[in-house]
This record gives structure tokens, sequence and C-alpha cells, in this order.
């Protein structure tokens, strides 16, 4: 699980609890002109991740660094079905696929901080 | 990084457009999109940031130059229906659609066309395959 907090300027993912050690990530903040938007994505998990370093991945858990075809995605996930995918740009991460609660709110509330004016 | 891109945005596009049409914007998951384009998820992604920032290109390029179709009205009532109320940047872009220089949509046209829509029996449901 993640909470995930906007403020004017910048977009922080915090993941909870032992998560943060899975992870090898205690918190990201993003700045929102690198957030290129969001997607309530159940069926991310579904797919092919990639290669882990460093992280874990067990049934249920995908937690940690994921690199594929020459990107670097962050996981935290637990719930598939509670699932965003977080498009970035410029960032060490080029998308973060993140398990949060009420996954639809935080989509919208990301895509509207991210528009212009 | 990565490998170059090898498809038509314009196409991949088109191709959303029609689905977004069909099954509204909520009612399309990513795998819908992904199976559409017959695009990796990743690719889908890189290209386009988002769901939502591919229904924006879709609606943007439904409402070129051209007289609407039907299929350009569809889009647009779906845009209406389920995000303008949520979304300020595509609330904006439905109405500049509305407004535009020679008014082409007034509330009595996406009216009648709501209500043929409503009507038109999915016989092609079966085959949305390419009908473009």
């Amino acid at each position: 699980m993640n909470i995930i907090t906007l403020t004017d300027t910048t977009l922080v993912v915090e993941p909870q609890g032992l998560d943060k050690l899975w992870s090898f990530t205690r918190k990201l903040e993003i700045p929102l002109s690198h957030v290129r938007g969001a997607t309530f994505d159940p069926g991310a998990n579904q797919e092919p991740k990639g290669l882990r370093a460093p992280g874990l991945a067990i049934p249920g858990k995908w937690a940690g660094t994921f690199n594929k075809d020459g990107d670097k995605s962050f996981w935290n996930v637990s719930a598939p079905s509670e699932t965003v995918v977080i498009e970035l740009i410029n960032e060490h991460y080029t998308r973060l696929v993140l398990t949060v609660d009420q996954p639809r709110s935080v989509v919208d509330a990301i895509n509207i901080a991210v528009q212009p004016g | 990084m990565g490998r170059n891109r090898t498809f038509i945005e314009a196409d991949i596009v088109a191709q959303c457009a029609e689905i977004f049409r069909s099954t509204g914007y909520e009612g399309t998951s990513i795998d819908d999109l992904v199976q559409a384009t017959g695009l990796h998820r990743g690719s889908l992604y890189k290209a386009f940031g988002s769901k939502r920032g591919l229904f924006v290109l879709a609606l943007r390029q439904s409402a070129g130059p051209t007289i609407p179709t039907d299929d350009s009205t569809d889009l647009l009532l779906v845009a209406l229906m389920e995000l303008a109320p949520r979304d300020p940047e595509i609330r904006s872009i439905a109405f500049g659609i509305l407004s535009g220089v020679a008014p082409r949509h007034t509330p009595q046209s996406l009216g009648e066309r709501l209500l043929e829509r409503a009507c038109e029996t999915s016989t092609d449901e079966a085959t949305t395959k390419d009908s473009a």
C-alpha cells in the first residue's frame, strides 16, 4: 500500500509499513512537471514486469525497481485490483505502479493537478 | 533508450477512439486498448502517458476541420457525459469543439444523435475489428 500526497508542485509517494523495506524506498518526491499522467489499471499486474533489482517479488506482492526494455519502473503492488500507473518523464523511474486506496479518485486528483493553468 | 517506435500515432489514436466510443471512457480498460492496438502496455504508456492522454488526443483528432460525423459526435458525447464534469481541460476542449468557428453542433443535434445512438442495434459489435 502507498499513500500519495499532492502539494502545489510535487507528487509524494510513501510506501507504508514494511513496504518501505521491500521496495528499498521510504519516499519518492516527483515534481508535478515530470508527471505525464495517471491511469487506473487493474490489469497492469498481469504483465511481465522485467528484471527486479533491488526489490521483492512473491505471489501477491511486488515491490522495488524493475527493468524492462531499458526503462526502470518502480512497483509497490499488493492489491492488483487497486493499482494505478503513473507515467513520468525526466526522472529516475519512467513509471510508477502502485496500489492505493480509492484508485479512481487518486487518478483524477493527479490528472487535474498536472494540467497546465 | 528502448526501441524505436514503429507505429503511427494517429492510427493508434483512431483505433482507441473506436473503443472509447463503443464502451465509454471508464468502461475501457488498458487491457482493451492493448488488445485493440496490438501494442505493448509499456509502449502505450510511453507514447500517450495515460488513458486520459490518449482520450484527449482522440477527442482532438476526431474534432478535426471536417464536418462532424456520427463517430466524432459520439466521442464528444462520451467526453461530455463522463469526463467534462470533473476534468477542466477536457471540459474546455469539448466546449471549444461545441463553439467552433461555425457552430456545427447544437443542443438539438447532440440530443438527436444521443437518441439515434440509443436505438442503433449493435450488430457490428461482433465485428468491430476494423470497419473504418
